[in-house]
């Protein structure tokens, strides 16, 4: 009984002492922060077909960035109390919508990370917008994000489709592959990506000899790999739009169907490590992608990814270096603000030039929230080449941050 | 005229997995009277089982499509013994729910094994392309169009040549009838539904150096295939068959010709067919 | 050779049948006539073991086969010929005729069962489904003569049949009983019954009420019939 007692009293002095360490602390701009806290949530992917590039990799990358942020400003923090909650949003629209309301107003998230699939992330985009939070998305690729849907409660992090076209489409048109084959998967995704690839292909001096949609999802891509050798006229490149599993299925039988031999060399519209893995570096050997990062870029990068991989025994996706990217950009710009409030955040995060070992020569545009940072044009190392297990990307060009983006969009309005 | 036939071609062997897959249905349907919705998952374990085959013990394609299909059959048995047969007196519904769930339940584990993203599978047979004449192709996937035809054709003589055939048919046609003709159904119950796994588990192997293999492979195709055997005739061995070749066909001349409706074309089939003729194309009405 | 004793059988909560019994011998036919619904349909099916009575018992040759399950039942020398004659429709004449096992030495071999019914020795690699009704009746007959069944459990097998084809199942009736077949019918044409069987069973809400001979059933036709609502 005694000892229950003493105990009490010992967790009571202690629990007075911390808040008084918290409401305290320099820089913290006393009851600024909502609740005494901040809460980080990851909406993603958990259990479906990107919960590798992103989902608990994602979750991760955020919990890093609040430790790190923790760990740098120990007292001086606005808060030492950071939460990083995750839901899973299988991928849905309707799903994505009914979890990040509740990420918002129940568990009472500041700001929402990583998001995968265009129409999901759109459906976040939305609630961010109703609920006047935050939300970062590196996930999906579609502009639209950043173009006639963008608000102000949204940022751009990572990638999107203008960025992957220009960057594979205009290099590769550029060496040589002048007569391009698009096959994209016919949804929001792969009518995206064709809208931008062919515009890149063109502007760069090439053709578009034909384009198909292909069913989604399909495990069967034997029509466009015969028709490909036998358009006239006759293609170099044969642009495959289509992402995971079905990305998998084009590869697979491109390489049984010889489609290469026949003198079609194949490109990749979005291409992350873990579908190198999936299909085997063999088959893809050579194949030029564009990419926002990839863990094995420089030192900076190598170093990042190895703490990653010890927490999560992974090697990082760019999509998960891009959540640590934001989560610590943002928490950055809350301790400068000294409150939680989006728009005060908003106002330290607009025009912020950013260098870290994901955003390189960097900023954050005012005008539609879109990150601009460098690109890289890379592709895949032959297995011989590669000096460890998931060393898969040889980095062919560096394509500067003005070039990788597209200017505004001019549908876009902050409002 | 050309790319027509290679079109034809083409949907022959996506047929052939359609055919094996419906084949398998068909034949459990037939005999318990429960549609096996774990049929996707199982052909998914083919394939991983291949995969891992290789990976894990050294073997190369040919042990896989020998010990895979065993080695599923005995586990077909084992949940037909373990956990169909319990629920097989109860209101269908019950059966339903439990295979959807055996295949949500393989799914799973699989994807916290591996993950959600394929596999690579590098022990493919048959590299190349032979001439057929008018076009070239990929020797593999004729060799799988070839293990398909023969299989199917071998079924259908199994069925109809053996007394084990006729068997299986009378139980197939009236289940009731057939014990009181002195035939212990229960008896050729669990084979036949270990037989039908095999079937989904030799389309898992015979799909691993062609397709993409993941814990998802066998939801996405397994629509399709349900598609199948509604149009050829829920429980009619040889219509699945048919339907299996001619969806696989459909589909493929949809993609060159109407890309639209490659996806629908299945779908607004087995509506027209449904309409027309319930039972499907060679399905029988259900006696009383 | 057949005991039936206080057999009931429900439907969920409706009584089908309510401590039938009675008894066939050997070589004898007797049948089991009674308004639709009387529980006739459901006794056969309880005999051959197709459905669980929920009381009574059943013994086949004096041997106790309440609990047997219908296979074995078939086995043991039960013979049942149901209501839609049982054809298999994808199976063709031969295969259908072949199908049960055979049960005991006093099976008929193929060969004279083409002999007495030539029309399906004429169409033995036909589907059973494209048989004539009256071809579908002889098959069902034959396929359980072949099994060597010495206890014909037939359902209603001359209805809807034309008289020239209720005539010769008359002759196979009569045929079976010379050679020591008990057969139990369920009969509806009281003149055609009276032909064939030795005696009769009425049977009225799951019960039966009467045992008739042959010359009963004829002097009180009208009332019968009447009874029958026929």
């Amino acid at each position: 009984m005694k000892r229950r007692l003493t105990m009490g009293v010992a967790a009571a002095a202690v629990g007075t002492l911390l808040a008084a360490c918290g409401a305290g602390g320099p820089g913290s701009g006393g009851g600024k922060i909502s609740g005494g806290k901040l809460t980080l949530g990851v909406l993603t992917d958990l259990s479906g077909v990107y919960a590798d590039l992103a989902g608990n990799g994602a979750v991760a990358a955020v919990q890093m960035a609040a430790d790190d942020y923790r760990k740098k400003y120990g007292d001086k923090a606005v808060t030492q109390k950071i939460d990083v909650i995750k839901a899973d949003h299988q991928n849905k629209p309707e799903v994505a919508n009914t979890q990040a309301r509740e990420m918002y107003e129940r568990k009472g998230a500041d700001a929402i990370f990583d998001v995968p699939t265009s129409s999901a992330a759109l459906a976040v985009e939305t609630v961010a917008a109703q609920q006047k939070k935050l939300y970062f998305n590196t996930g999906a690729a579609t502009t639209e994000l950043a173009g006639k849907s963008c608000n102000a409660y949204t940022y751009e992090w990572a990638y999107d489709s203008y960025m992957l076209a220009h960057g594979t489409g205009t290099q590769v048109t550029q060496q040589g592959g002048k007569n391009w084959y698009l096959i994209y998967p016919d949804y929001a995704f792969g009518q995206d990506m064709q809208a931008k690839f062919t515009p890149a292909i063109e502007g760069a001096g090439g053709r578009v000899v034909a384009k198909d949609p292909t069913p989604f999802p399909s495990d069967n891509y034997s029509t466009f790999l015969l028709k490909a050798p036998t358009l006239n006229p006759k293609p170099d490149v044969l642009g495959a739009l289509q992402a995971g599993g079905d990305l998998a299925n084009v590869v697979k039988q491109y390489d049984q169907f010889k489609v290469k031999d026949k003198g079609v060399k194949l490109a990749i519209g979005l291409l992350f490590d873990s579908d190198i893995k999936a299909i085997g570096a063999d088959k893809l050997a050579g194949t030029m992608f564009t990419t926002a990062w990839f863990w094995n870029l420089d030192d900076r990068s190598r170093a990042w990814a190895q703490r990653f991989q010890k927490i999560t025994g992974k090697l990082p996706t760019f999509d998960q270096a891009a959540d640590y990217s934001a989560a610590t950009a943002y928490l950055e710009a809350v301790q400068k603000a000294g409150t939680d409030k989006a728009a005060s955040v908003s106002k330290v995060l607009d025009g912020m030039p950013l260098d870290d070992f994901f955003a390189r020569n960097a900023t954050v545009r005012a005008a539609d929230h879109r990150v601009v940072h460098d690109a890289y044009l890379a592709k895949v190392k032959a297995p011989s080449e590669a000096t460890q297990d998931g060393d898969y990307t040889e980095l062919v060009r560096t394509i500067p941050a003005a070039q990788a983006f597209d200017k505004p969009s001019p549908d876009c309005h902050l409002g | 005229m050309t790319s027509f036939l290679q079109q034809l071609f083409n949907g022959l062997v996506s047929g052939s997995f359609y055919a094996l897959l419906a084949l398998g249905l068909a034949v459990i349907f037939g005999m318990l009277r429960v549609v096996n919705f774990a049929h996707g998952a199982l052909y998914m374990l083919g394939a991983f089982g291949a995969v891992v085959l290789g990976d894990d013990a050294g073997l190369g394609f040919w042990w896989a499509l020998l010990l895979v299909p065993a080695a599923l059959a005995v586990a077909g048995m084992a949940m037909e013994r373990l956990l169909v047969q319990r629920l097989t007196a109860l209101d269908p519904l019950y059966n339903f729910l439990l295979t959807f769930g055996i295949a949500l339940v393989c799914q799973d584990l699989l994807r916290m094994k591996y993950g959600s993203h394929s596999r690579p599978y590098d022990r493919a047979p048959f590299g190349g392309t032979v001439d057929l004449g008018l076009f070239d192709y990929p020797r593999y996937q004729v060799f799988v169009l070839a293990v398909s035809v023969v299989v199917c054709v071998a079924v259908w003589l199994l069925l109809t040549r053996t007394r084990i055939g006729t068997v299986v048919r009378a139980s197939t046609e009236r289940p009731e009838l057939t014990r009181a003709f002195g035939i212990d159904t229960r008896r050729w119950v669990t084979p036949v539904f270990g037989f039908g796994v095999a079937l989904a588990g030799l389309a898992g192997v015979l799909a691993a150096p062609m397709r993409a293999v993941n814990s998802d492979m066998g939801a996405d195709l397994i629509i399709t295939v349900f598609a199948v055997v509604v149009i050829g005739g829920l429980g009619s061995v040889f219509g699945s068959v048919v339907a299996g070749f001619a969806i696989g066909m459909i589909q493929a001349l949809g993609n060159l010709y109407v890309p639209v409706l490659s996806q629908t074309s299945v779908y607004l089939l087995m509506a027209v067919v449904l309409l027309v003729r319930p039972a499907g194309l060679f399905g029988k009405e259900e006696h009383a | 050779m057949l005991d039936i004793e206080g057999m009931s059988a429900r439907y969920g909560e409706a009584t089908a049948l309510d401590g039938a019994s009675l008894t066939v011998g050997a070589g004898e036919v007797v049948t089991l006539v009674g308004r639709n619904g009387a529980g006739k349909t459901t006794l056969l099916r309880c005999v051959m073991g197709l459905h669980r009575p929920a009381a009574g018992r059943v013994a086949l040759e004096g041997r106790d086969i309440t609990a047997a399950p219908a296979h074995r039942r078939a086995r043991l020398g039960l013979g049942y010929v149901p209501d839609d004659r049982g054809i298999y429709a994808g199976l063709s004449v031969e295969e259908n005729l072949t199908l049960p096992p055979v049960a005991a030495g006093s099976a008929w071999p193929l060969a004279r069962v083409y002999e007495t019914f030539p029309v399906l020795a004429a169409r033995r690699r036909f589907p059973g489904g494209r048989l004539s009704g009256g071809e579908q009746q002889m098959l069902a007959l034959a396929r359980v003569l072949r099994a060597g069944a010495r206890v014909l459990l037939c359902d209603e097998p001359t209805e809807g049949l034309a008289p020239v084809t209720v005539r010769q199942i008359g002759d196979i009736l009569r045929g079976a009983k010379e050679h020591g077949v008990a057969v139990l019918l369920v009969e509806q044409n009281l003149r055609f019954a009276t032909t064939v069987a030795d005696r009769h069973y009425l049977l009225a809400q799951g019960r039966v009420v009467e045992a008739l001979d042959n010359r009963d059933v004829k002097q009180r036709e009208d009332e019968l019939l009447a009874h029958l609502g026929l």
